[in-house]
């Protein structure tokens, strides 16, 4: 059963987050070495990070009638928002706060990055930037709805909100089996809420940037972290929702939660790149007409196995 | 209640207060709708204070949402990004005042003539499964007209607000495929 | 300003690089993605993510105010340097290392926080001398007044030439404009809220759009409003698209009128042209220029050089499409076409390509129905080549360039000399008076119009325009 509480995981989740976003950075690195035909080394994966003293240092942005308050706003959610998501997410045996609304609460803090996005784009008053956060919204009316359903089917299954429950209640019969729609619509949320890959409408190249065009120094070093960082909490959600936890043979429970977890953070890396960006006027009909009807008859499996039971 | 629950009780609610103001007195239009925003999700704290987890997290996750996209229908009829001409948020001062005056008295007035349980020692272990069976057992009938009208009320409005119709779309025969739309949709309708 | 140093060897270890290209400036263009590429130095789209900004191609008169302004918009630590021709691009990433790795240099570099003087006189001369010396420039100028009723981005934005960065100096315009423009936004004021505070008392029950009277923050006009598609009264912005945009034809510039983001209207500008004495010819055209002016030309390197254009717009085309990690591979191979690699050496990882790119689904679902242009159009038009061939929307146009780079692997060692009036240059059947790019610069507004932003960036990299082309034209015709 997971223990919730103790004060060293208080310290332990941020940390872990933050190896798997980085991880996730460096393979992203290598990846596109190969493509690039440069040769990949373990120098290869840590380029990326070269920035990062700079940015610390970088001047600030000198904008025309800027809305500051907002826009730092915005920027910091963000990041902030994917650490707090972590609190609900058992670790191997381990969570920082085991809440009976855990599902809900990870969903709640996702959303909290629809108003930093927004905030983000609309703070430094430059109109691809704006347009780059209304396209979040956009994005976020596709994805939301089947990402919710996703949520629904395995709490319904576990009949619980509760992370930890959802994970036991799997007994070895993952629900990414046997709910592979709601387990391919939550990964597809994920990619859209980290704004990465496939899903980076908002920030897209044809409006130089969007979202992070008008950012430097730290602002967007906290964006970019965001992006990551909830790619990695997403990952780490989909172990308990739909991998059985830290359950598995042999090895301790945390080891089988670290495996699963790169695992899906592996898989995640690779498509985001095998995709081109998909726009939110096509997206948005197919999540809605397509979807949604889908991911509601997927709920509707789990209730049925449990009113049968 | 402990004291860490009461003293985030009163921060909370305190917090909610001065959002509350502040929605009256800035006067750009985003600040306005995120300070509505943070005022709200306060009182989602609140309500997780006083034992309903549920319903607080929900209240946030509805509200950021539900805010974010009035923002966008706000500020989609001036576009000016940040630059926004400043604007007061106030009118019908007097009637406003009136009735939420009415209001205001009436909720006091409730927590006064509202005969409370002793909650220490009625509090379920779980008001969330309680919140669901209020909702979907004794209310069911309620929640599920209170559902459909919602719903026609939203497609009849978006119907009343769009001045293309499906003649419009698909020809004077209702037979022209795909439809005749300024941007094409993903599932090429 | 605190720059240490490990921040200082970070950012020279991997700049972040804004190449802005000038017109003719292709060679270099390509010379310095492909080191860029090699030694995984990134390339960003705006100032506010770059540290060096390389310009990259002959002078170019017209749109030095823009690159100062881009220079401005770059946060320190900084550099910028200037490639004139492809031999040159290696030793100035070299200089910019090597300046942003300087504290010295970088101290002296660091552009002033409130420095509203010093920006505002370098403003003011900038100005002056795009009067003079550019044509394009008065009528910027005419646009901006135009529209001083409408809106902030009016004149701001008009004359900035990298479309949707919309400028930190527009701060100090709004204290040190010249008496004319002054005159010309109406109820601009002086500038001294520019800072973003707005939270003065007394404006509130005009309620929004009053107009005339009131003070705008940072001196900003309001919005004019218009119909949009759908019916609704939305604010309008004016947003030029080019000259220095990334992923865009180099000198092209489309003025757009935006609601949300959909395009209400689109004006094309004349493009930018380089000094006269520039003489680079336009380079995807070289061989063809070359037979025409007499000299022996093996198709082998026509072919060659058509099947690298086309590798460069699909290039471009990912990129407005969001797919990175096919525009690496897209580059790399239009890279190794040019440096000559045999045909074996390409021909595997250009059947991967096409089969990831040609055969995606999801691509071809996203750009579907995009930028209709059927072969008749085409045909009336004027337009030869690709686009007319396709006849059909983006999806069309870019198979369409990979069917053509399949059949042309087959020719890239043939040896025949070059005849002008059959083999098609990249972008259509060629002639110096009528060149193909001029034909697909015309069909660009009526197609841009009604289409959503995204589209249109999608609609203009699917046809790729090379408006070097038409510099050419006015060469000789000037010349001749």
């Amino acid at each position: 059963m997971v223990e919730a509480g103790a004060w060293w995981t208080l310290l332990a989740a941020p940390g872990l987050l933050l190896g798997f976003a980085v991880l996730a950075v460096a393979g992203d690195a290598v990846l596109d070495a190969r493509s690039a035909g440069r040769p990949v080394s373990l120098a290869t994966a840590v380029r990326p990070f070269l920035g990062v003293p700079r940015a610390l240092v970088a001047q600030p942005r000198r904008m025309p009638a800027p809305d500051r308050l907002l826009w730092r706003t915005g920027v910091i959610t963000v990041p902030v928002a994917a650490v707090l998501s972590t609190l609900v997410i058992p670790f191997g045996n381990h969570a920082v706060a085991d809440l009976s609304v855990g599902v809900v609460w990870f969903n709640a803090m996702e959303v909290l990055t629809w108003a930093g996005l927004w905030l983000a784009g609309w703070g430094p008053n430059a109109a691809f930037s704006l347009i780059g956060g209304y396209r979040f919204l956009a994005q976020g009316l596709a994805y939301e709805l089947p990402l919710m359903f996703a949520l629904i089917s395995t709490a319904t299954g576990a009949e619980s909100l509760r992370v930890g429950d959802i994970a036991a209640a799997q007994h070895g019969l993952w629900y990414a089996v046997w709910m592979p729609v709601a387990f391919a619509a939550y990964l597809a949320g994920v990619l859209a809420f980290s704004f990465l890959g496939p899903f980076a409408y908002p920030v897209g190249r044809d409006l130089a940037g969007g979202v992070l065009g008008e950012t430097s120094g730290v602002d967007r070093l906290l964006l970019q972290a965001g992006r990551w960082l909830w790619l990695a909490s997403g990952s780490a959600m989909a172990v308990p929702l739909f991998l059985g936890g830290g359950a598995g043979p042999g090895l301790p429970a945390s080891v089988w939660s670290l495996v699963k977890t790169l695992l899906v953070l592996g898989l995640l890396v690779w498509v985001l790149r095998r995709l081109p960006m998909i726009r939110a006027d096509r997206y948005v009909e197919f999540a809605w007409v397509v979807l949604i009807p889908l991911t509601i008859v997927q709920v509707l499996v789990p209730a049925v196995v449990n009113l049968n039971r | 209640m402990g004291t860490t629950n009461t003293v985030l009780l009163v921060v909370l609610g305190v917090l909610a207060l001065v959002f509350g103001v502040l929605v009256f007195t800035l006067n750009s239009m985003a600040r306005v709708t995120f300070s509505l925003l943070a005022a709200l999700v306060c009182v989602g704290g609140v309500t997780t204070v006083l034992g309903l987890p549920y319903l607080g997290v929900v209240i946030v996750l509805m509200m950021v949402m539900e805010m974010v996209v009035m923002a966008v229908f706000m500020i989609a009829y001036m576009m000016n990004p940040a630059g926004l001409m400043p604007m007061s948020m106030l009118h019908n001062k007097r009637g406003a005042l009136v009735i939420s005056g009415v209001v205001f008295a009436a909720l006091v007035a409730g927590i006064f003539l509202v005969p409370w349980r002793d909650s220490a020692a009625l509090q379920p272990r779980d008001t969330t499964f309680q919140v669901g069976r209020a909702l979907m057992a004794e209310q069911m009938l309620t929640m599920v007209t209170l559902g459909f009208v919602l719903l026609a009320t939203m497609v009849a409005a978006t119907v009343l607000a769009t001045h293309r119709g499906r003649y419009d779309r698909f020809g004077d025969d209702l037979d022209q495929r795909p439809a005749k739309d300024p941007a094409g949709g993903g599932v090429g309708r | 300003m605190d720059v240490t140093g490990p921040a200082l060897r970070g950012t020279a270890a991997r700049p972040r690089v804004l190449l802005a290209t000038l017109p003719r400036g292709t060679a270099v263009r390509l010379a310095a993605e492909r080191l860029l590429r090699l030694r995984d130095w990134p390339q960003v789209s705006t100032p506010a993510q770059a540290d060096l900004l390389l310009v990259a191609g002959p002078h170019c008169v017209s749109l030095q105010a823009a690159l100062d302004r881009l220079w401005q918009d770059l946060p320190a630590p900084r550099a910028r340097v200037h490639a004139r021709s492809a031999d040159e691009v290696e030793d100035a990433l070299e200089a910019g290392r090597a300046r942003l790795r300087s504290p010295t240099v970088q101290h002296e570099q660091a552009a002033p926080e409130e420095g509203e003087q010093q920006d505002g006189e370098q403003r003011t001369q900038e100005h002056q001398e795009g009067d003079q010396d550019a044509p394009g420039h008065a009528q910027r100028d005419h646009h901006g007044r135009d529209r001083a009723s409408g809106r902030r981005t009016a004149d701001d934005q008009a004359d900035d030439a990298h479309g949707g960065h919309s400028g930190g100096r527009d701060q100090h315009d709004a204290g040190h404009r010249p008496e004319a423009e002054q005159g010309a936004r109406g109820d601009a004021h002086d500038g001294q809220e520019a800072d973003g505070h707005r939270d003065d008392e007394g404006h509130g029950s005009n309620g929004g759009h009053g107009g005339g009277e009131m003070e705008m923050p940072a001196g900003l006009p309001m919005a004019e409003q218009g119909e949009d598609r759908d019916g609704l009264t939305l604010d309008q912005l004016h947003v030029p698209l080019g000259a220095l945009l990334t992923d865009w034809p180099t000198g092209l510039t489309i003025r757009l009128v935006l609601q949300g983001d959909v395009v209400q209207h689109a004006t094309l500008e004349e493009p930018a042209t380089p000094v006269a004495d520039a003489a680079a010819e336009p380079f995807w055209v070289r061989p063809w220029l070359r037979a025409a002016a007499g000299d022996p030309v093996p198709v082998g390197e026509a072919v060659r050089r058509r099947m690298a254009a086309h590798m460069d717009s699909l290039g471009r085309l990912l990129a407005v499409a969001g797919w990175p990690s096919e525009v690496l591979s897209a580059r790399r191979l239009r890279d190794d076409l040019l440096s000559g690699a045999p045909r074996a050496a390409v021909a595997p990882r250009l059947e991967r390509f096409t089969r990831r790119v040609g055969f995606s689904r999801t691509l071809a679902w996203l750009t579907r129905g995009i930028g209709v242009v059927t072969a008749q159009d085409a045909g009336e038009a004027g337009v030869s080549g690709p686009a007319a061939r396709a006849g059909g929307d983006v999806t069309d146009r870019y198979r369409q360039w990979l069917t053509d780079i399949g059949h042309d692997l087959r020719r890239l060692e043939e040896s025949s000399p070059l005849e002008v009036a059959v083999e098609e240059s990249p972008r259509g059947h060629w002639s110096a008076e009528h060149p193909p790019s001029s034909a697909l610069i015309g069909l660009l507004p009526r197609l841009l119009e009604g289409a959503e932003l995204a589209a249109a960036r999608l609609i203009v990299a699917s046809l790729d325009p090379d408006p070097d082309e038409l510099a050419a034209r006015t060469l000789e015709v000037t010349h001749g």
